[in-house]
């Protein structure tokens, strides 16, 4: 079994897993069904977001620079990594040349994927996750296995536990609201002493040069007003041109994650405080990660650079409702994670991915920007049979077959054939045990076939 | 090379054309508002359970203080208000309050003047200065917000504004929640759990 | 006027449920065409294409377009082997001058079963009855990459006796999957399986599809788990072959 298996078959056994993701993802999918069909043609509205974000990426370097301009202009100070390492060591420069202790930071999945929170405590800097989903991953001392909902494999009964052996003064009453007190009691006076804020950027603009943030809960601007440094780790892809762009991105993003119009806080910062300001960071840093972008863009996921982190996709997906987030084994779950994690780790660490999807189409119907995720997953099974990445059976198997394929009067012969040798083995109309194809009949049974195919019983009945 | 070389070097093209994308916003695709009844759609939106604001509706500015009175009696809490230091605030009469203008950490109600409202979603928009302080609005239990009826626009679009750009521009559109735990809804998360917007129809 | 049309048999059809074929044949004479099976086909090459097998996926695609172009009209009943035909070949080919056009040729003259005879020719069945309730699953490469939705509905409709029940969650994708299903057994068996409860839970007599992967998947599971609810392909009612045995049922 293959390290994913081994997740996949864990994950298949966790009754209360299921139970917890069906209820966070039913629900989202409940609610965007309701919302695109109150909105407008959602469909000419994602071919317009995908058309903005192809814009941006066919001219990304203009456009980079122009940011930078604007944002440089506004105050703040622009940096740029080419890498996952070189991005969390700027961050925990600047961190270290203010002399910070503490960070406060706004979940953000492009600091999962850089690996910051290891980075930060290796280098012995206190941190604080203020997203309520994040803070319940810190406490646990795990991944997040949803990119809206990072902690949507957990129940109301783990997470009450967790609390109450974690938080200073945790909740007594068993339900939800007093959990969700318990966790701001505990968050709000460590949130407002942090030193540094760090945060995503669900936009950048680039005509402004401000940093767009969504959240719920508002703990975005909690965590990044009061401390006396911001610093923003952004993907070079989250650009858009302005901010009538952004508004476009937002209707989007909003009801396909969640399905409300709007997010509650959508705030746009642009530089430091400024002179008669009563509050707000005396520093603004952006760092711009480029963590194999650009790679993407020149080998054919350029599509997959539209992406606009959803999460409808894994919501609407029968195999991430199956197994969840933790199963996929990356920072991105479900069908987007199947396809930036081959980018991200290699294909090598990553090829059960790209083969563990039905390839029916559910996440590109249901995508914003209309990446062709199916197309895109194809694309990395090719890369991988064409390197060698597939196993000999498959290869011989398959080859084989196609073989045959070829050869119209040889393959007659041998489909007659294995239908015969089939029906040996079947019981009535069932075939109960298949050699070659236990996967199969371990769960389900076969029918058994015709005693002759199509093929024959036509040429004798048409006289062909 | 540096990083930045590195990665601007792999994007070399042409510069877009502003035309382009200026082409991909026309006739946008949005919810229908009706521009001859703004503050009847805009009070339709922040009835919505994801945004779940009360409102109330004064003539003058000198009504003020008299409709913050009322709804802290409502909500059984005292008339103690953190106020941002907006000169036209000056003008009320503020007598039976007691006033600070630094949010604490339990602070329990603030008020803050919303530069546009937006029909569409039910948004307050505001921009922070000398005169707007940004970090109350994010910690008080109870956000109370003064919004001019005429400051209604229709759309998201019609959110930037005028003149510089402040530090930060943020839209609030309904109170800190959160569907963390199994997606279950909870309001205040970290902040206001109510919101209360104050019309100002002069 | 007679309308020749060619039958794209698939080779799955073809090995284990041959009277899917012979239903087509039939719905499709009542229609007034003049039916054809070129000799020259076997696999449309949909397993090497989502196995990343693109050479072989490329020689059975050339096989295939060789042994259909000459027809004016080209008929399959599997939403997933038309889909392959009509969207996938022309991809194959990209940047390919001599097989470009006549992968885009086929493409074109390439039909699912039901959405040709509802769609293209505008027949109903005519004095079929089969007095049953069914349910009906949207197989997912018919439903997205054809927009297979409305037309086996309305041709069914037309069938005496014969109710359809909504499926809850009629869209959502079995489980199947081609490899799928035997490279990722456990996981498709836990999709297979709610997909089984959701039949059951319709209590119908019959589960209706479009796609004999997806019907032997879900009606092997809801043998195994002892319901009786028999599965076709819903061309054999639209046909009037409902009352043959069901799969799985022995003649």
């Amino acid at each position: 079994m293959s390290a994913f298996d081994t997740r996949a078959a864990a994950a298949l056994a966790d009754p209360i897993l299921k139970t917890a993701v069906e209820r966070t993802a039913g629900t989202a999918e409940a609610k965007r069904t309701l919302a695109v069909s109150a909105f407008p043609d959602f469909g000419a509205a994602r071919t317009r977001a995908a058309a903005i974000k192809d814009h941006v990426i066919a001219h990304l370097g203009a456009y980079l620079e122009q940011f930078e301009a604007n944002a440089v202009a506004a105050g703040a100070q622009v940096h740029w990594a080419a890498t996952a390492d070189e991005a969390c060591r700027i961050v925990i420069d600047i961190c270290k040349a203010s002399g910070a202790r503490t960070v406060a930071r706004s979940k953000s999945m492009l600091g999962e994927e850089i690996g910051l929170p290891h980075a930060l405590a290796q280098a012995g800097i206190d941190r604080i996750e203020t997203d309520l989903a994040e803070h319940i991953i810190q406490l646990a001392d795990e991944r997040p296995s949803h990119i809206i909902w990072p902690a949507m494999h957990k129940t109301r009964e783990q997470v009450s536990a967790l609390f109450k052996a974690k938080h200073r003064t945790p909740h007594e009453e068993e339900t939800i609201a007093a959990m969700a007190e318990s966790a701001r009691r505990e968050l709000r006076t460590r949130m407002l002493g942090a030193d540094v804020g760090i945060s995503g950027a669900n936009f950048l603009i680039a005509d402004t040069g401000a940093v767009c943030t969504v959240t719920n809960e508002g703990n975005a601007e909690l965590s990044l007003v009061p401390p006396r440094v911001h610093i923003v780790t952004a993907g070079i892809e989250k650009i858009v041109p302005s901010m009538g762009h952004a508004v476009h991105m937002l209707r989007m993003l909003a009801r396909s994650a969640t399905g409300a119009a709007l997010t509650q806080y959508t705030t746009f910062y642009a530089g430091p405080r400024r002179a008669g300001d009563r509050d707000g960071p005396e520093q603004m840093h952006i760092v711009l990660v480029d963590n194999g972008r650009t790679k993407m863009r020149e080998e054919g996921l350029a599509d997959m650079l539209r992406c606009i982190r959803c999460g409808a996709c894994m919501n609407h997906c029968v195999v991430f409702r199956q197994i969840g987030g933790h199963a996929y084994g990356g920072t991105y779950p479900g069908p987007m994670g199947a396809v930036l994690t081959p980018a991200l780790d290699g294909l090598a660490q990553s090829r059960d991915l790209v083969h563990a999807c039905t390839l029916n189409g559910k996440c590109q119907q249901v995508c914003p920007v209309r990446i062709p995720l199916p197309t895109l997953l194809k694309g990395w099974r090719e890369k991988s049979w064409r390197e060698g990445l597939e196993p000999t059976s498959m290869r011989f198997g398959l080859g084989l077959w196609a073989w045959v394929a070829q050869r119209p009067a040889l393959y007659r012969f041998g489909a007659g054939l294995a239908v015969r040798a089939m029906r040996l083995l079947g019981r009535g109309g069932w075939i109960e045990r298949l050699p070659l194809a236990g996967g199969w009949t371990r769960h389900r049974a076969m029918p058994k076939p015709a005693a002759r195919t199509f093929m024959d019983q036509y040429r004798q009945e048409r006289g062909q | 090379m540096s990083a930045r070389d590195a990665i601007l070097a792999r994007l070399k093209g042409a510069a877009p054309d502003r035309s382009q994308a200026d082409a991909l916003l026309i006739a946008p695709e949005r919810p229908a508002v009706d521009p001859a009844a703004l503050e009847a759609e805009f009070l339709a939106r922040l009835a919505l359970p994801s945004v779940s604001a009360s409102h109330d509706a004064i003539a003058t500015l000198a009504d003020l203080p008299a409709a913050i009175a009322r709804y802290l009696d409502a909500q059984g809490e005292a008339r103690t208000l953190c106020l941002p230091p907006d000169p036209r605030l000056e003008r009320c009469d503020w007598s039976g309050f007691i006033l600070h203008d630094v949010a604490a950490p339990a602070e329990t109600a603030a008020l803050a003047i919303a530069r546009r409202g937006i029909a569409e979603t039910g948004s307050l928009v505001f921009e922070t200065g000398p005169a707007a302080p940004m970090l109350p609005n994010f910690l008080a239990l109870h956000h109370i917000v003064l919004l001019a009826s005429r400051d209604i626009a229709p759309y998201l679009e019609d959110a930037p504004l005028p003149g510089p750009q402040p530090r930060a521009h943020y839209w609030i559109t309904g109170v800190s929640g959160t569907t963390d735990i199994e997606g279950t809804y909870v309001r205040g998360a970290h902040g206001p759990r109510f919101l209360h917007v104050i019309l100002l129809r002069d | 006027m007679t309308q020749s049309v060619a039958l794209f048999v698939t080779c799955l059809v073809d090995m284990m449920r041959p009277r899917i074929g012979f239903a087509a044949i039939r719905a499709l004479e009542a229609a007034g065409c003049d039916v054809v099976v070129p000799q020259g086909q076997t696999c449309c090459g949909q397993p090497a294409l989502n196995s990343g097998d693109r050479a072989h996926a490329i020689a059975l695609a050339k096989q295939t377009i060789a042994a259909l172009e000459p027809c004016p009209a080209i008929v399959v009943p599997s939403g997933s082997c038309a889909g392959t035909i009509r969207c996938h070949y022309p991809e194959l080919f990209e940047g390919d001058a001599d097989w470009l056009p006549r992968a885009q040729a086929v493409a074109a003259k390439t039909y699912e079963i039901m959405a040709y005879l509802d769609e293209v020719l505008g027949w109903k069945p005519d004095g079929v009855r089969l007095d049953a309730t069914a349910t009906y699953h949207d197989s997912c490469s018919g439903l997205r990459e054809l927009g297979v939705k409305a037309q086996p509905r309305r041709l069914l409709a037309q069938v005496q006796g014969l109710s359809l029940t909504p499926l809850a969650g009629e869209e959502t994708c079995c489980g199947f999957g081609g490899t799928f299903c035997v490279k990722y057994p456990a996981i498709s068996n836990a999709i297979v399986g709610e997909k089984a409860d959701a039949i059951a839970a319709t209590g119908a007599d019959l589960l209706l599809a479009g796609d004999l992967g997806c019907l032997m998947n879900m009606a092997g599971k809801l043998h195994r788990d002892g319901s009786p609810v028999r599965a076709y392909h819903a061309i054999e009612l639209i046909a009037g072959m409902g009352d043959g045995p069901a799969i799985g049922e022995e003649p």
